[in-house]
């Protein structure tokens, strides 16, 4: 009775310890369903970008620096873009947060928005930059302000839906 | 917000920090590195990807038909508050279309006549492999699309997708399962094209907009805005005459095309099997219509 309590332990520990990493990728995933809406495709949130932000500020310690490079590299060869760009993306904005850890310890929710907005828009310039050179074009930058927009106005429900759960695995 | 845990405190620890800091390069160093490897070594990544597409397409089929069906609802709720405007238009469209379908009869009889009488070689048979559009990667950099045919069901690269309104791309990567198609508009796409009713020779390309540019048209073309482009069939990949759009706008600086297809509704493509059946069978064919050709005038 006490050994299986103790596998179960372990389990549950394990279980909580790789969710942040499973449920980015599953963002990602969500990230490619067709949603037949006229004139989204373009714009569609960068909901692994959240994901990432938000593990990498609140749990840095389950969302380690190889766990965002995966995620970066599955999500760049399902998106079908050039490999490379969406990955440097995600690990510049974890480094931005690694970076000041210290200010998000003690960061009000709101405070932590507009800062997922400089991240946001630091990763997203240089995932376009790193674009345009691989594709020796440019790209058209307008809609990929939109889809920053978009995903500003994700942040805080996914955010919201994250902490929910957080304080679920953790009562 | 959340109390610093003491493996955060550990973390702190410069050491720690230093092996964090020398991680992160490393990574953003592989990453470029795969950017390198991406565009030298194109096969491999290739590979890599439909394998991953492979792997994730089973989710994405079962995940996306509830999805498809509640934007199926969505579309029928619309379409109810126009029911009767668009009964009239479809009866009108209908007495329109029974008119060219008449047309179109005689046209073909006729053209089946000449083509008997010059002994055209005929046009390779087509055939069509049906497939579920499952994944719309969306973005700024790519228009493509995942569906849930492969290899197995005879889905081979560089084929034709196209829905019922035109042709919308070309097969980019084909995994077992799953293929990707690279779509009209994207910024790597080019097709091989003819123009308007004096059918001048050009090629549209894609740029990640809406309307992709019509390129190396000859001086002496006259595009206008309205004029017909169709698959030219140059390059043997494409079927000649498939439908792809309009001329939408003539510019100083370039000329644009409106694609017939409705990006936001493409729920199936039909995949296009054309002249890659093999030459064998080509040849096959083109003597069993010479042979019905003599048969056909025993002088």
């Amino acid at each position: 009775m006490r050994q299986e309590d103790g596998l179960w332990h372990r389990l549950d520990l394990v279980a909580r310890s790789i969710s942040p990493f499973f449920v980015t990728l599953l963002l990602v995933l969500l990230g490619l369903l067709p949603l037949r809406i006229a004139d989204l495709s373009p714009i569609v949130p960068a909901l692994a970008l959240i994901g990432v932000f938000f593990w990498s500020v609140h749990r840095p310690d389950l969302m380690p620096v190889w766990a965002v490079f995966v995620i970066g590299f599955l999500q760049d060869l399902l998106t079908g873009s050039v490999l490379g760009p969406g990955i440097v993306g995600l690990l510049i904005a974890h480094a931005l947060v690694v970076w000041q850890h210290r200010f998000f310890l003690a960061a009000s929710f709101a405070v932590i928005w507009v800062a997922f907005m400089l991240v946001a828009a630091a990763a997203l310039g240089a995932i376009w930059l790193l674009n345009c050179i691989a594709l020796l074009a440019y790209v058209d930058p307008a809609p990929l302000f939109f889809q920053y927009l978009v995903t500003m106005a994700f942040y805080p429900c996914l955010a919201w839906a994250f902490l929910r759960g957080q304080r679920l695995f953790h009562r | 917000m959340i109390k610093p845990t003491g493996s955060e405190i550990r973390v702190a620890s410069p050491l720690k920090a230093w092996a964090s800091r020398f991680a992160l390069l490393l990574l953003i160093g592989a990453a470029f590195g795969l950017m390198l490897i991406g565009r030298t070594n194109t096969l491999l990544v290739e590979d890599t990807r439909t394998a991953v597409t492979d792997m994730v397409t089973p989710i994405l089929n079962a995940v996306s038909q509830p999805v498809d069906t509640f934007s199926g609802i969505i579309d029928q709720a619309e379409s109810f508050t126009r029911l009767s405007a668009e009964n009239q238009a479809l009866k009108e469209q209908n007495a329109r279309l029974l008119q060219w379908q008449a047309v179109a009869r005689r046209l073909e009889a006729e053209n089946a006549a000449l083509r008997g009488l010059n002994n055209m070689v005929p046009d390779p048979a087509m055939s069509y492999v049906t497939a579920r559009v499952v994944g719309d990667p969306g973005g700024a950099f790519v228009r493509t699309v995942l569906i849930n045919a492969g290899e197995r069901n005879g889905v081979e690269k560089g084929q034709a997708a196209i829905t019922g309104d035109g042709l919308a791309g070309r097969v980019a990567e084909v995994g077992l399962r799953s293929a990707r198609v690279l779509l009209l508009t994207d910024i790597n796409s080019r097709v091989p094209v003819v123009v308007g009713a004096a059918r001048d020779r050009a090629v549209l390309a894609g740029d990640n907009t809406n309307a992709p540019e019509l390129l190396y048209l000859g001086p002496t073309a006259k595009v206008q805005a309205g004029d017909y482009v169709t698959t030219s069939g140059h390059g043997g990949v494409f079927p000649p005459g498939l439908p792809i759009g309009v001329v939408s706008a003539v510019s100083e600086k370039g000329v644009r095309v409106k694609p017939f297809v409705d990006w936001a509704h493409m729920e199936v493509l039909r995949i296009v099997d054309y002249e890659m059946t093999g030459i064998l069978d080509f040849e096959a064919q083109v003597g069993a219509a010479r042979a019905a050709a003599v048969a056909g005038n025993p002088q």
